[in-house]
């Protein structure tokens, strides 16, 4: 691997939010993946895990920065020796969480507070481990991985995971990264004419937004304090079988997310509504896997473009017709080589400044970002019934979200059971409306509303 | 039908090799989210014809045979 590694373009989507979080809300742009375990697990074995994970791969802490103080972004490898390994902290368990099975316990609240926290990217440090054990383990532990959002997408976290685990089982050795992490070397293609005019037909789709700007929950940005939290929904068996087989019906069988979305759309709308406001419109970013063959197992970094989906708030009345209309944009986006043009974009953007990124996407929606933040990674962990030795009864993601647009879905499915994770900024959605907001998604999803 | 979109997944679309036949299975010979609906926009320029995505079930991607049969049926 080369001294000094290239951020992707979606990396620096992601470093120039992380700047913006860090002025505006005194936190930093982090991603996190919650495991829920049963019996069985040591912390202690997370901790060799990470330290040895930190020698083979040195840019799970290597500093941040552009060199020169110009240029594109960089992990400094060199100096990541001199960076300690991520750090594994073992916290008490609240007294209102001993007792019960991991889906009656409540999220740790140290959980959010890592995900308020501010971690010191330009030192290195991008990644951080949080274990609640239920008498002392015995009854399960609940484990955070909290990192750098730039670090690892959601399919590389998911990678991390069972990378440790596999180090753990003896399946891969030492040294043997997952397959495709070469990618760790890849310099993005250059920039030449073409991706030239890429770049501004995508700058053209984003403006043309403007004509009829999102409306967030939480409105324009301001200066406000970072406080995150999530509540976790967790569908049974049968119902999530059921919204598959509706999904799958409805938007197909590869391209489910388009169900998912809608139901989103509509949760959204719903609180809109309750409160008396017209948002005008929705503007939602959905993130494209592009990991190429061979490397889907690529731990590291950001390997993804986005494709913008833009409705009309009338369009969210009928679940069926705003369906109808994601397909449309999403085959027209597609068509109009819209993801690679996105990809070019954000590569272009790696030289610009951060704060300048960010400031052109707010002022061309009057301070606002986007409608809300939306995943759906469909199968989690898939194959890793285990952690470092305990049995996972359950795992999902819950990325940070600015706190405009301060809210966000994020959808996977974990052995069967659907996990929505809810991620807002306090103080945005009332709990009423945080209900109001579930329950419309839920009967959607369900079909039932 | 079926040859051409053989030859569309096989030449255009999934990185496969001599193993790859119309009867592969085509999500396991790496057909995605993005790979299918640039499957679908090349079969709507070569035939006119846009197949809705609510129609790419399991069974419809079991090989190019199985969803030729399908585009047939939506060309009747």
């Amino acid at each position: 691997m080369r001294p000094l590694v290239p951020l992707t373009g979606a990396d620096c989507f992601l470093r120039a939010f992380d700047g913006e979080v860090r002025r505006s809300a005194g936190a930093s742009h982090l991603s996190q993946l919650v495991l829920r375990l049963g019996p069985g697990f040591d912390p202690a074995r997370l901790r060799a895990q990470l330290a040895a994970a930190a020698e083979e791969a040195p840019i799970l802490r290597a500093p941040i920065r552009r060199p020169y103080g110009i240029g594109a972004p960089v992990y400094d490898l060199r100096r990541a020796a001199s960076a300690p390994a991520p750090r594994v902290e073992v916290w008490e368990p609240r007294e209102a969480s001993r007792g019960g099975t991991s889906a009656q316990r409540p999220i740790p609240e140290v959980f959010f507070e890592r995900l308020n926290d501010r971690f010191a990217a330009a030192r290195g440090e991008l990644l951080r481990a949080d274990v609640v054990p239920y008498d002392g383990g015995a009854a399960g532990s609940d484990v955070a991985l909290t990192w750098l959002h730039m670090l690892f997408d959601g399919s590389g976290s998911e990678a991390f995971v069972r990378w440790l685990d596999e180090r753990f089982r003896g399946v891969r050795g030492p040294g043997e990264l997952p397959g495709g992490d070469g990618l760790g070397d890849v310099a993005p293609p250059p920039l030449g004419a073409g991706r030239g005019r890429q770049a501004q037909q995508w700058q053209r789709q984003m403006s043309g937004f403007a004509a009829r700007p999102p409306r967030s929950l939480a409105g324009p940005l301001r200066r406000v304090r970072q406080a995150l939290r999530y509540e976790l929904d967790t569908y049974g068996a049968l119902e999530t079988a059921a919204i598959a087989k509706r999904a799958t019906e409805k938007a197909g069988f590869l391209t489910p997310m388009l169900y998912y979305l809608a139901a989103a759309i509509r949760a959204h709308d719903a609180v809109f509504r309750a409160r008396g406001v017209d948002p005008g419109a929705y503007l939602v970013p959905l993130p494209v896997n592009l990991r190429p063959k061979g490397a889907e197992g690529a731990v590291f970094r950001t390997h993804v473009s986005m494709l913008w989906f833009h409705v009309g708030s009338e369009q969210a009345r009928d679940f069926d017709g705003l369906l109808a209309a994601l397909k449309a944009q999403r085959r027209d986006s597609i068509k109009a080589g819209l993801v690679e043009a996105g990809v070019a974009a954000l590569d272009y953007a790696r030289f610009a400044p951060s704060r300048l990124y960010a400031r052109m996407a707010r002022r061309s929606f009057g301070g606002e970002l986007c409608s809300f933040f939306f995943a759906f990674t469909d199968q989690f962990l898939p194959g890793v019934p285990s952690f470092l030795g305990a049995p996972i009864e359950n795992a999902f993601h819950s990325p940070s979200v600015p706190t405009s647009p301060g809210s966000s879905a994020i959808l996977s499915v974990r052995d069967g059971r659907l996990n929505l994770t809810h991620v807002h900024q306090q103080g945005v959605l009332g709990e009423e409306e945080c209900a109001l907001l579930r329950r419309r998604l839920r009967e959607d999803l369900l079909g039932v509303a | 039908m079926t040859q051409r979109i053989f030859e569309i997944l096989r030449d255009e679309i999934l990185e496969v090799d001599a193993s790859f036949t119309p009867r592969s299975d085509l999500v396991e010979a790496g057909l995605d989210s993005l790979a299918v609906t640039q499957l679908l926009l090349a079969l709507e320029e070569s035939t006119g014809i846009w197949v809705d995505e609510s129609l790419l079930t399991p069974e419809n991607l079991a090989s190019a045979e199985a969803l030729a049969a399908c585009v047939a049926g939506l060309a009747e």
